[in-house]
């Protein structure tokens, strides 16, 4: 058993950024209606960010912070959205709405309380980002330092 | 077993295979093979000052491997998890070996979403019923059995579920069903500004009551818990509801048996209010706990001399987490408080059957040009927190109380804090925190009455390609427990994919000298697409670590730990 184990985590090299696409999985959007992150995100050409943060994160709430002050001057270069959703759970799931508004952010938010989202991607921590375009997940990359917003996005100007 | 283990390698290789054909064919991808592998080891040394490990094994590691694969509307997977040679400490030692520890099925349409296998599912906020997963925690409480999820329109969603609760490798001994619907009545009512839905759920969980433990019970074996709730939104406004109820159930006593001598019925009450709009946020969650405490199996199960499976976070059906604000601080989450949401009497004086209180959110942003906004605007936000025992007439023996609805009993927490966060140059951020916190410790965990106020400073510099270093400084000033406290961190991140860091936290204030200890930490991070590999070295400080206000225990250990997961 053990040994088959071993084996099998030296397999998942072969595996790393394999991911495909979204799954079928249907969240919660800030204004009670369900959103499939596989379907509705799928307007031609088009590039979806999907921010993955939670209210007590703070380098998640840097770097939507960081892509907040910048959006409306990249959203002039390339067309592309910021979908950010939030792995609070019921403890922390309340403060989402007031905290997106008190800081005056234009993000559309899904709610991912119980994880289903999160524990499909097998996201171990967050800030975690997917880029989705033509229903392809294109760039992945987890954790956020100051600045990193910068190379986010030449990343989804060269898509 | 074995069987599994080959189904799991042919479905690999049916992958690999698969993964090719795609790149050829790119357009028509039908089947998609993912999952991910966390691995969490650590290797626990001599520490001079702390003193020696005293259990078996000084290296330890949880490692996880999670494989799916999906074919049009079926999604089939399993979780293989290891704990070699032991699992790390104080985790639940029911995690034991390598072995199988969830499988699925799982059919999605439109309108039904079935699953057979192991699952997850949480009704309502959770009070009732939440089945998830923490790793952090060592928390996998997943059911297994089956579930329905079918949504007739948009407006209807209504779930079953049965099965069995899992406990390490094994199931609890009971069995538990649930139903759960919710309606989304705002087309229907013809609203236009405003948003309305509600919902209802049942939980039922029966266990068989052997004679040789209790004769004659006062209770059912089937316990029967009914939550309603409610949720509303008009314009900038917003108001949730939820109300739950749990039938007579024997209360456990100190020692964690059942009997007839306190049987009582269990309540959990939430209402939370605000209102937002551009630049505030405001809001108020009020809760109220009775005996509610919901485990797969009434008695706990004894581990070893000092520990039960509660002590574990194991069997336990539904979610109570303590409503303060998550702190990022060091200091800030040495006083963390738990939810009391049981009944527990331990002693004449510190009778609890529960827990009522509130906490209020401000979220509050200066514009940018403003006197206060500054160049590139101030955001402010404040949370005030406090909890207590419910109010009422207590009986220490034999046991027997009869709270009141409204009003407050002993204060056991209260958590008032303040962050300002203001950017000063174009590559310079700042942040200013104010925490007060009083915390009963000889209500909660046995211990002394503590006033702390924690004051921390953080600066954020960031330079050219994603180059940055932030310094934090903390400081806490406490008159009780260990004293005061003071430390420090330094983050230094080379670019996007790499960053190191070293902090430390010393209680200075101790009583005795010998107490007084250095809690450094030094350790690193390398991430790259969706893995992260992340090593450490030093010394844990004992004490609760709590993720998302559940709480485990860990004595203080001194260490090397190497963590790496990824996904694919």
């Amino acid at each position: 058993m053990k040994n088959i184990f071993v084996f099998l985590i030296c397999l998942t090299p072969l595996f790393i950024n394999a991911q495909s696409q979204m799954p079928n999985v249907r969240l919660k959007n800030l204004d009670n209606d369900y959103k499939n992150v596989y379907e509705d995100y799928n307007k031609k050409d088009k590039v979806y960010v999907f921010s993955f943060w939670a209210t007590w994160c703070a380098p998640c709430l840097s770097e939507l912070e960081s892509i907040s002050e910048n959006i409306e001057e990249w959203k002039e270069e390339v067309d592309f959205d910021v979908i950010a959703v939030s792995v609070d759970d019921a403890r922390t799931v309340k403060r989402v709405k007031p905290l997106i508004n008190g800081k005056d952010w234009d993000y559309e938010v899904l709610l991912d309380t119980n994880q289903e989202l999160k524990r499909t991607l097998q996201i171990s921590n967050v800030p975690h980002v997917i880029v989705v375009k033509n229903k392809k997940v294109v760039y992945v990359h987890n954790g956020y330092v100051e600045g990193a917003e910068e190379e986010l996005f030449e990343e989804i100007k060269s898509l | 077993m074995r069987k599994i283990l080959l189904f799991v390698i042919v479905l690999v290789a049916t992958f690999t295979s698969n993964a090719q054909d795609s790149i050829q064919k790119k357009e028509k991808i039908k089947g998609r093979f993912f999952g991910g592998v966390e691995s969490n080891s650590q290797y626990y040394i001599d520490d001079s000052k702390l003193g020696d490990f005293n259990y078996d094994n000084h290296f330890r590691s949880n490692s996880y491997i999670n494989a799916n694969y999906n074919y049009g509307k079926f999604t089939a997977g399993v979780q293989v998890e290891a704990y070699e040679p032991n699992a790390l400490l104080n985790y639940n030692p029911k995690f034991e070996g390598t072995n199988l520890a969830t499988y699925y099925l799982n059919y999605k349409s439109d309108k039904i979403d079935a699953t057979a296998g192991y699952f997850y599912e949480q009704f309502g906020s959770g009070l009732l019923l939440r089945f998830w997963e923490d790793r952090a925690l060592g928390i996998n409480n997943a059911l297994r059995g089956g579930k329905i999820i079918y949504r007739p329109t948009n407006e209807i969603t209504l779930k079953a579920i049965y099965g069995q609760q899992r406990t390490g490798f094994d199931v609890a001994n009971s069995d538990i069903f649930g139903f759960d619907s919710e309606f989304y009545l705002t087309d229907w009512l013809n609203f236009e500004t405003s948003d309305l839905s509600v919902g209802a759920s049942y939980v039922g969980r029966y266990e068989k009551i052997d004679e040789a433990d209790l004769e004659n019970p006062d209770f059912n074996e089937l316990t029967n818990a009914f939550g309603v709730r409610v949720n509303y939104s008009q314009n900038s406004f917003y108001l949730n509801g939820e109300a739950n109820f749990k039938s007579k159930d024997a209360a456990l006593s100190l020692q964690n048996t059942i009997s007839n001598e306190l049987v009582k019925s269990g309540s959990a009450y939430l209402l939370n209010f605000g209102y937002t709009k551009s630049g505030l946020g405001v809001d108020v969650m009020l809760r109220r706990l009775e005996n509610m405490t919901f485990l797969s199996e009434r008695e706990p199960e004894r581990i070893d001399a000092n520990n039960t499976s509660l002590n574990y976070n194991d069997k336990i059906l539904n979610y109570v987490p303590g409503l303060t604000k998550q702190h990022h601080s060091n200091l800030a989450n040495i006083y963390v408080y738990q939810a009391q949401y049981q009944v527990s009497y331990l002693g004449e004086d510190k009778m609890k059957s529960g827990e009522t209180g509130g906490q209020i959110d401000v979220y509050y942003r200066f514009k940018k040009g403003t006197s206060l906004g500054g160049k590139y605007g101030t955001r402010v936000a404040v949370n005030l927190a406090s909890w207590y025992n419910l109010p009422g007439k207590y009986r220490y023996f034999p046991r027997e109380y009869d709270t009141e609805f409204f009003g407050v009993g002993q204060r056991y927490f209260s958590d008032y804090n303040i962050e300002i966060k203001k950017r000063i140059k174009k590559n310079w951020r700042t942040g200013f925190y104010y925490i007060h916190q009083y915390y009963d410790k000889s209500l909660i965990e046995g211990g002394d009455v503590v006033n702390a106020d924690i004051l921390s400073l953080e600066s954020t510099w960031s330079f050219q390609n994603s180059k940055s270093i932030r310094v934090e400084m903390e400081h806490m000033w406490a008159d009780a427990d260990r004293g005061n406290w003071a430390g420090g961190t330094v983050e230094y991140n080379f670019n996007n994919s790499l960053s190191m860091y070293v902090w430390d936290i010393y209680n200075y204030g101790a009583h005795y000298e010998t107490d007084k200890n250095h809690y450094y930490n030094i350790g690193g991070a390398y991430r790259f697409g969706a893995s992260r590999l992340a090593v450490n070295f030093g010394r844990q400080r004992g004490g609760l670590v709590c993720v998302g206000g559940v709480c485990r225990y860990v004595p203080q250990n001194t260490g090397f730990t190497l963590n790496f997961s990824t996904s694919f």
